[in-house]
Parts: structure tokens; C-alpha cells; sequence
């Protein structure tokens, strides 16, 4: 492709091509199917109260207060536990700071 | 009035006032903040935790209390305005771009903008995926004005700065040990498409991304080929279309009416 | 590639035997090993997406099962009225997948356009019931069916309540002609939270009119010196309410009955273990009344 004035020929060659190349699309089989139906990837809607008093990590808290969350760079977080999955890359990695509410 | 205490409630919940709802609660046994406490700590965990199921690697890269946090944040901020959790985040990378404690990361907002695209493709809906003898029926001369159909569950997500793909690759949460990776190794364009019913979540070159961009919008064959050549001199036309022609990418074709 | 909706299902009554919540990491379980259950329910809000893998394993599973549609988001209890466009989203739902029983709470979570994502608790008085009933009778109309409305767990009371809530339950039933889903671990922990007993409030509720019973797990939260049940569906059912279960079972003969399970989701089999122990208590109840699917009763000879 070293011209940008495709013309029709290049065009049919570059879809034949790619046509052959595939041959036709086959169907999904059942155990193909049955992979797919274990992925979550969203939020689900229940009727649970699942995080309405339960203090362990990821839950809130019976008294959370947006006001006592202080988010700020980690290179002053050196709270026990924080997690730092992403170093080394280059950026500074974000980090809490402050009161924590659920400890 | 219901009206009012349901309004009351609405602000507490969010993160606002509390003290009208407060007011209607009798005090019993425990106190009407303890009682009330059970329903704003639900509305916003439950809430987080939707959007911690929906954008699994930036919950990795910012660490959990981070995210449980910012998503608190947004949540208040921008809670749902339709009753399905699986439609509910699409707003989440936008906030974290411009949230401040998070403006030491740059790269957020297209990493989750990568995460929705991928939730979002997922719930679109079943169509058949664009099978080759649609086009090698065609004549020669109708392939250059031929518009492509995109498949309902196609998403282009185009970084203009970050690695956005080699981010979330290595950051996986069932990769125990991600490496370091440089976010300035250059931008990254990837396309989530949904073969069958699996969601795949492919790289693509800086050609085929612009090839995909103005097929999606609806420009024929020949012009988005030569403007995805513009853009990436080496651009393998065939290799691209048998690649979107295996992952789904496209629905049917249509000829242009001229 | 696709899989496109190809399944025509007729409605499936809901047996009176113990069923389960059909919950994500279940379902692949579900299709593999076809467990012997005797229905399933299924959150409505959850199937609400255009296509895709969920929906395609509701479709195969419904193959196999009797389902119910249980539904956590259309706020029953607002003030401002019902959402059209979910109600018409909910009635697509259910004429694809012709459910057995359709459900909801008593209950809001919609506010000014806003969801709230909980079932957020109404004070129990003549406006609240007006607004609730004008609700239930256009949900019925949107749906073309009658539903079942499900009493709530609650964690508060409000002072300007007027009604006791077995009584506001029983009223919503008389005035809109719909069924009631008596949820005996929410009458167990709301019980517990406002302090009062059980007992008269399954002596209020007209047994005639309830289609389903709900039985889930919950948990024990100390605020200082004070428990406080949270409905967290999170844990095996409590034996007070095995014990409640048997109590209404006795008034109400043999009717379908759910065991759900939403926090910390165990293996299926623990699930399954749950449903036979719920399974058993029906076949002791059922020696009495015999009733049919929708709660409307069949009075055995």
C-alpha cells in the first residue's frame, strides 16, 4: 500500500484477501457460550442492604462522613496497608490520607 | 408530605443535610442518625460498589480506599438516574479526570473510558456479525463508495496520550504482579467488539483506528482507507479488514446512494 | 455470530415448592448442571440490557425452569409517580421471558429522577397508601397482569405513621386487587428493629392474597449495647425465621417459596441445602390447603 489513490482493483484484491482469509464466520458453540455467561462486568441490582453497617474493607460505615475523607498524592500517604499496585510507573500514586472511618 | 420527606431523604442519602430526615425518624432503641445511617451507608456502598464492578482496573491501579472513596464521591455527585445498575457508571472516567486528588495520574479517565466501553458492549444489543460473503458478492467497482454498518456492541476508545491498552492489560486483578509500565510509551487505541458473546478487548494501530473511526462515521470504503494510509503509511488494508471481519466489528454494508 | 432471541416461552405457573434466586456466579452451574430446584426468580432490573451474555443465559436456563420476576427498581412507593419508560422496559422483559409471577416492594427509590439503589422505607399513613396504590394499579396496567407487592425489612419509623404496617399491607391488597409476597425474614427483622411480635402481623395479612413467601438470611449489628437485624441476605436463613416460615406456612397451606441469597454468595449446593430445608417445611404445610399458582386459592376438598 504505497499509494494513497486506492483504486478499485487494490480495493477487491485487500477484500478478497481478507474475505479468503477468514472463510465464513462460524457459530458459537455451547461450551464457547457457557464461558461467556461467567463474566459479571457490572454492578447488579439487588434487594440486599449489603453494606448498610458492615465495617470491613469496601463497606461504609454507620457514621461515613464524606467530610472526613482527605484524598491527596501518596507521596505523603504512608498509612500501613495502602496499596501501591501501579509503582514504578512513572506517576505519583494517588494514596488516602485522614481519618479512616471503616478502621 | 410524602413529597417533602422523600426529598429529605434524596438529600441525606446523597451526602447532604440530613437534619430534615432526621426529623421524621422516631428516636427508639438506637437513634434516628444510627437508623438512618443504615440506609445513606447502603445507598452509597451499594452504589460504589456497582461502579468497582464496572471499572476493575482502575479500582487496581488507585488502590481500593482510593477508589471506594472517589466513588463515593461521584456518586454523590452524579447518582443514577435510571434503576439498572449495568447502566450506571458511563459518567465515572470524565470525574476522575477532573478530580483533584487524582490529577497526579493522568491516564485515568481513558483507562476507565477503556472499562466502560467494555460493560457498555457487553448489554448492547445481538445483531448478526458481518459475514465476508457480504462483501465478496459485491462487484469490484461498488467496494469504494460501500458504507459500513457498525456491529451494536463496537467500541473505538482512542487515547490522544496514554498506553491505554498495555495499562489495562498488565493491570488485570488476577495478575498478581503487574509490571512497571511507562505511561509516556506513547497512545494506544483500542477496539471492544463482541464476537459471538464474549467481549474482546483488541489493540489496534493508529491507521486502523482511524480506518475504524471514519468507518463508524459513516464514510465509504476507499475514503477511510486513505485516511487511515494518511495516518499510518504501512497500514495493512487487508489485514485490518480480516481482523474486523473475525472479531464482528461490523454489522452489514450498505451501498451509497448516489 | 450471534445468538438472537430465538426461544417463543409460554408462562410457566409457579409451583408451590421451594425455589431460588438465580444469582451471576450461579449460572453457569445452572446451565451445566441443571439443579433440582423447582423454580427460580430472577432481579427484573438486571435483565434490562439490550443483549448480550446475560440475557442469553436467561434464555437457556428459562429453558429448564419456571420463572419469577422479581423487581428492585420501580419504586412503588414515589411520590412522583412511576418511570413509563422502565415500566414499558419491565413489560418487554416479561413478554419475552412470560414469567409465572411478577413482584415488587413496598417501597421507594426513585426521587426526583434520582435512584437511590435501596428499598427506602415509607411512613405508613392515608397519603403514603394513596400514592402507593395509584402506583401498583398503573404498574398493573403497564404489565397487563396482576403483582405481587413484598412487605419491606426496615431499620426506621416515622412518627406521622398512622397505620400499622400488616394493615397497610393488607389495604394495598384490597384496593388495587393485587397479591401479596409475605417476606418472612423481613417481618422477622423489622420485628427485631421497631420491637414488636410477629404473630399479629400474620393474623392481619388476608392469607388469600399472597402468592409467594421470601425467606433469606440477615445479620446481627450491635450499636452499642442494641441489636439491630440488617436485611443483608448474607448469611443461612435464622432458625426464628424457619420458624416463622412454618408458622405462616400453617395459615397458608403449601405456596411457592424463595430462598435468596445476595452478600457473600456461597457455593450453589449450600443454596440448594437451604432450599430443601424450606422444601421440607411445604410438604409438612401442605397436607392442608392446597393453592394454585397466583395466589388465587383452590380450596381442597
Amino acid at each position: 500500500m504505497a499509494t494513497k489513490t486506492l483504486t478499485a482493483l487494490t480495493l477487491a484484491a485487500a477484500v478478497g484477501g481478507a474475505a479468503a482469509a477468514l472463510g465464513t464466520t462460524g457459530t458459537v458453540s455451547a461450551q464457547d457460550m457457557v464461558k461467556c455467561y461467567g463474566i459479571a462486568l457490572a454492578g447488579q441490582n439487588d434487594c440486599a442492604n449489603a453494606a448498610g453497617t458492615h465495617s470491613c474493607a469496601g463497606q461504609s460505615t454507620v457514621d461515613f462522613d464524606g467530610g472526613e475523607w482527605k484524598l491527596v498524592p501518596a507521596g505523603s500517604c504512608n498509612e500501613p496497608g495502602s496499596e501501591e499496585p501501579f509503582a514504578g510507573v512513572g506517576g505519583t500514586i494517588p494514596g488516602l490520607e485522614g481519618s479512616d472511618p471503616n478502621a | 408530605m410524602l413529597r417533602d420527606l422523600q426529598t429529605q431523604f434524596r438529600v441525606g442519602l446523597l451526602g447532604g443535610d440530613a437534619a430534615p430526615a432526621l426529623a421524621s425518624i422516631e428516636n427508639d432503641v438506637i437513634t434516628p442518625a444510627q437508623r438512618f445511617g443504615i440506609y445513606r451507608n447502603n445507598v452509597l456502598g451499594s452504589l460504589a460498589g456497582a461502579l468497582a464492578a464496572a471499572f476493575p482496573v482502575i479500582e487496581r491501579l488507585v488502590g481500593e480506599r482510593f477508589f471506594r472513596a472517589a466513588a463515593r464521591s461521584f456518586v454523590q455527585q452524579s447518582p443514577p438516574t435510571v434503576p439498572q445498575l449495568l447502566a450506571y457508571g458511563d459518567g465515572f472516567p470524565a470525574f476522575l479526570e477532573a478530580f483533584p486528588p487524582a490529577q497526579s495520574v493522568r491516564y485515568l479517565g481513558d483507562v476507565g473510558r477503556l472499562e466502560w466501553g467494555r460493560v457498555d458492549s457487553m448489554f448492547a444489543a445481538d445483531a448478526p456479525a458481518l459475514e465476508p460473503s457480504a462483501l465478496t458478492s459485491l462487484p469490484p467497482e461498488a467496494l469504494a463508495d460501500l458504507l459500513f454498518a457498525a456491529h451494536p456492541a463496537t467500541r473505538l476508545i482512542r487515547s490522544a496520550q496514554f498506553p491505554i491498552h498495555t495499562i489495562w492489560q498488565v493491570n488485570q486483578p488476577s495478575n498478581p504482579d503487574p509490571r512497571p509500565v511507562d505511561p509516556g510509551l506513547g497512545a494506544e487505541a483500542v477496539l471492544v467488539t463482541r464476537p459471538g458473546l464474549a467481549v474482546e478487548t483488541n489493540p489496534v494501530t493508529p491507521g486502523d483506528a482511524v480506518f475504524v473511526q471514519c468507518l463508524l462515521q459513516q464514510q465509504p470504503l476507499a475514503a477511510a482507507a486513505e485516511a487511515a494510509l494518511g495516518a499510518e503509511p504501512d497500514f495493512d488494508l487487508q489485514g485490518a479488514l480480516a481482523a474486523h471481519l473475525g472479531r464482528g466489528t461490523f454489522s452489514r454494508v450498505m451501498q451509497a446512494s448516489r | 455470530m450471534t445468538t438472537p432471541p430465538s426461544t417463543e416461552f409460554v408462562v410457566d405457573p409457579i409451583p408451590a415448592s421451594a425455589g431460588i434466586g438465580l444469582r451471576h456466579p450461579h449460572v453457569t452451574d445452572f446451565v451445566t448442571r441443571r439443579p433440582p430446584v423447582g423454580w427460580i426468580e430472577v432481579h427484573s432490573e438486571n435483565y434490562l440490557g439490550a443483549g448480550g451474555p446475560r440475557l442469553a443465559a436467561l434464555e437457556q436456563i428459562r429453558r429448564d425452569y419456571p420463572l419469577s420476576c422479581h423487581g428492585v427498581g420501580l419504586s412503588l412507593g414515589s411520590w412522583e409517580g412511576l418511570n413509563v419508560d422502565h415500566l414499558a422496559r419491565l413489560r418487554a422483559l416479561f413478554d419475552r421471558f412470560q414469567p409465572g409471577l411478577v413482584s415488587e416492594h413496598v417501597a421507594w427509590s426513585v426521587q426526583d429522577g434520582t435512584y437511590l439503589n435501596d428499598l427506602l422505607p415509607l411512613p405508613y399513613t392515608e397519603e403514603a397508601l394513596t400514592i402507593l396504590c395509584r402506583n401498583v394499579e398503573q404498574a398493573q396496567e403497564a404489565f397487563g397482569r396482576r403483582i405481587l407487592v413484598e412487605n419491606p425489612s426496615s431499620y426506621v419509623s416515622f412518627a406521622e405513621s398512622t397505620i400499622p404496617e400488616w394493615e397497610f399491607m393488607a389495604e394495598t391488597s384490597r384496593r388495587t386487587g393485587c397479591g401479596l409476597l409475605l417476606d418472612v425474614n423481613n417481618i422477622h427483622v423489622s420485628a427485631h428493629n421497631h420491637r414488636f411480635e410477629p404473630g399479629p402481623y400474620l393474623d392481619a395479612i388476608p392469607l388469600d392474597m399472597v402468592g409467594e413467601v421470601h425467606v433469606a438470611g440477615h445479620f446481627v449489628h450491635e450499636f452499642d449495647d442494641q441489636a439491630i437485624l440488617i436485611d443483608d441476605h448474607g448469611a443461612p436463613v435464622a432458625d426464628a425465621v424457619w420458624a416463622l416460615l412454618r408458622e405462616a406456612l400453617r395459615r397458608l397451606g403449601s405456596v411457592p417459596v424463595l430462598v435468596e441469597w445476595d452478600t457473600r454468595i456461597p457455593p450453589l449446593d449450600v443454596l440448594l441445602a437451604e432450599a430443601e430445608k424450606a422444601q421440607a417445611l411445604i410438604d409438612i404445610a401442605s397436607t392442608g390447603r392446597v393453592r394454585g399458582d397466583t395466589g388465587a386459592p383452590v380450596h381442597a376438598s
